[in-house]
């Protein structure tokens, strides 16, 4: 798989826009090559802002889901290629797997490489795997992601596919812990953070042009509001598998269990009438 | 677990005094919490003749503060008759404030580092602070952070009409999102507490209330404050058959709408009000004739874990008494008053459910056997929270000497006998203070 390394993180604005233009166009194959982007520093005020809009405290470690903002960028690179199989706009994030050897440190150079797998058919389209490495000044990988994506009404090519490990499936009781007033406005929040401008968050005509039932707010907002909530209660390293079921509308309302498990914890965000938004499971290290 | 170490002595209750509790955006509408606590100070200091006093200490401390009364307790006690020679601090801690604030002064009278003090607290729930929204306020933090007029033009350009709603704070957790009711609901179907058991509760409390202004119990505890005599949330002819007809406020997430049984009665009205008490030293007391109604002994503060560990949010009472009764080789009968702050009816009544059942008592609470039950006439036998209302920061304040008094009385009718009394309070938080006192 060859490289390419870019000068500078790619504008997700400008990227959504020809992802609009090149929706129809695309190959049959991933494309053979990772994305990078070396002397990555993160940034102590995007940090903060990125707290802000998620729950975690500003100063502590930065937020394990943090990283998928450095690596956010080149994933759409990748995908809004002329010959990328499948199209970008309307994409639904379906899992991500988060793999934290240890938090990576406010100003440290960071190298982030990002390359695309497992194309796949879905029962309702297609859906791809994106991953992500982010290695330290020494070389050592201290962060890794998987971001499965879906396109409903695309089609892969058939083909042995190695198949994903199976569903993190968390146990918890039938009391919520906690909920959550979702606010309306959540979606143009965490895009003013993250930089994710789909429209499918941040207006409401667009999102039903999309098959959805109004703005829905980010699943890595979720994710990371998920673990921002279980602040304190898992060290530094560690493995966090999230499926997006539902939607979450925004506004709404959503209700959050919570469990302690073996060697981690359990959770979910369900509706309040008991539909599905989000299942995690952390498992330390 | 270790017996307590003696303390040097013990402090002693001499006396108290509070305004009547008034219900939200009623009576004390236009008075804030220092108008309240220097009210509630200068009572006391007329009723003990402690004008010009240098006292050890006043400590006090609201739930709802504006952030301007950072010294809240210093500004009352210079507006009061007091010394102005006598030291100040604020404590908070949610509903346990002003228990916490007399175990403060107690400790420090049993160590001999101060001879008398006050412990109080106030709350007003009408004249709340209210707050620019997260947004605006960052807004305008950047602004104000800003060295140059181009930088303050830049900052103030993020400013946005939907910033303008302010924050009116809620009683609500914040790591939760759910109300305090919202969490005693889960509490109360969780343990399955009836409706019925709830409006008994309430009852007896507004009738016990009733019985003491009757016979004038209150008379050297309160002073009158803008037109009231009375808490004004007393409802001295309220029934069963009356309470039975409310509909629930608060839902149980999780469960059935079946199993909402909180209503506005037995649940405590938001209020406003301050309440101190005077603690000393014995020699201090007898020094000036002052009386001694009973003295402090020992206290206990538990937290649990309801934000993530599956307990109540106003369960922590329940683990700080067997704790406090272990170390004082006390068990939970050794009682002649028994004074359970109702935040709601179904609180205590989950905490004395959690008490008689062996599984709770030896898989959370770590006891061979059930803590057991105890003898329910001694309960609120001068009305509690549901009655007089509960501003927050002032409900130990109230509780300490109607407790005290209660026992000065016993003993007096009883000769020489020890007779004693628990305090327990649920506080936000998960937290909990409990306490003994005798006479």
């Amino acid at each position: 798989m060859g490289t390419e390394t870019l000068d500078a993180s790619p504008t997700l604005g400008v990227l959504y826009g020809r992802a609009l233009l090149t929706a129809r166009s695309g190959g049959q194959t991933l494309p053979d090559r990772q994305l990078e982007l070396a002397g990555v520093r993160i940034d102590a005020s995007l940090v903060a802002d990125y707290d802000h809009v998620c729950g975690f405290a500003v100063g502590g470690d930065v937020p394990p889901t943090y990283p998928h903002m450095l690596a956010f960028p080149l994933q759409m690179r990748l995908m809004t290629d002329r010959e990328f199989p499948l199209p970008a706009p309307g994409m639904v994030h379906l899992r991500n797997v988060i793999t934290q050897v240890r938090p990576p440190l406010v100003g440290e150079p960071l190298r982030v490489a990002v390359h695309a797998e497992r194309l796949a058919a879905h029962p309702k389209g297609a859906q791809v795997d994106l991953v992500t490495a982010v290695t330290d000044g020494d070389g050592a990988e201290i962060w890794g992601s998987r971001s499965t994506y879906f396109v409903r009404g695309a089609t892969a090519p058939d083909g042995d596919q190695p198949s994903a490990p199976p569903e993190p499936d968390p146990h918890v009781g039938r009391l919520p812990h906690a909920v959550w007033t979702v606010p309306g406005d959540i979606g143009r929040r965490y895009a003013a953070v993250s930089g994710d401008v789909n429209p499918i968050h941040v207006n409401g005509l667009a999102a039903k042009a999309f098959g959805m039932p109004g703005t829905i707010a980010h699943g890595m907002w979720t994710k990371a509001r998920a673990l921002a909530a279980l602040a304190g209660r898992y060290g530094p390293a560690f493995t966090v598998d999230v499926v997006f079921k539902a939607p979450v509308r925004a506004p709404s309302t959503a209700w959050f269990h919570t469990a302690a498990a073996d060697g981690g914890w359990d959770a979910k965000l369900v509706s309040p009438k008991g539909r599905d938004h989000l299942l995690l499971t952390l498992r330390e290290a | 677990m270790p017996s307590a170490s003696p303390l040097p002595r013990r402090a002693a209750i001499v006396g108290a005094n509070r305004i009547p509790f008034a219900r939200s955006n009623g009576a004390y509408a236009r008075a804030s919490n220092q108008d309240m606590l220097t009210s509630a100070l200068d009572g006391l200091v007329a009723r003990f003749g402690l004008a010009g006093e240098r006292l050890g200490e006043v400590v006090s401390g609201a739930v709802l503060k504006h952030s301007r009364d950072f010294n809240l307790t210093r500004e009352a006690v210079l507006g009061s008759r007091l010394s102005a020679a006598t030291p100040t601090y604020d404590l908070q801690q949610a509903c346990g404030t002003s228990l916490q604030t007399t175990l403060q002064v107690a400790n420090k009278i049993a160590l001999g580092q101060i001879e008398s003090g006050v412990a109080s607290g106030v709350d007003t729930t009408s004249d709340a602070p209210i707050e620019v929204n997260d947004d605006l306020r960052r807004v305008l933090l950047a602004a104000n952070r800003a060295k140059s007029t181009a930088g303050v033009l830049k900052a103030l350009g993020g400013l946005r009409p939907g910033q303008i709603v302010p924050e009116i704070p809620a009683n609500r957790e914040p790591r939760t999102g759910m109300a305090m009711g919202e969490h005693a609901a889960q509490t109360a179907a969780a343990w399955g507490i009836s409706r019925t058991a709830q409006d008994e509760i309430t009852v007896a409390s507004h009738r016990h209330l009733a019985e003491a202004y009757d016979r004038g119990f209150f008379d050297d505890l309160m002073t009158p404050y803008l037109g009231l005599t009375k808490d004004n949330n007393l409802r001295a002819d309220s029934t069963l058959e009356g309470l039975a007809k409310l509909k629930p406020v608060f839902r149980p997430k999780g469960y059935p709408d079946s199993e909402a049984t909180m209503t506005a009665a037995n649940s405590t009205p938001l209020t406003d009000g301050a309440a101190t008490v005077l603690l000393a030293s014995d020699e201090w007391a007898a020094e000036r004739n002052l009386p001694v109604l009973a003295h402090f002994v020992d206290a206990e503060t538990a937290a649990v874990d309801y934000v993530h560990g599956d307990e109540g949010l106003l369960m922590a009472p329940t683990y700080a008494v067997p704790r406090l009764l272990e170390r004082q080789g006390l068990t939970l009968q050794d009682f002649d008053f028994y004074e359970f702050h109702e935040a709601f009816a179904s609180t205590i009544l989950a905490t004395f459910a959690a008490w008689e059942d062996p599984k709770f008592c030896k898989e959370r609470l770590g006891l061979d056997g059930p803590l057991g039950t105890f003898d329910k006439s001694k309960l609120n036998v001068a009305g509690s929270s549901l009655a007089t209302g509960h501003p927050f920061a002032a409900t130990g304040a109230r509780i300490v000497p109607t407790l005290a008094k209660l026992l000065a009385e016993k003993s007096a009718q009883e000769g020489s006998d020890t007779v004693r009394g628990l305090i327990s309070i649920c506080a936000a938080g998960g937290q909990g203070v409990v306490a003994i006192l005798e006479a």
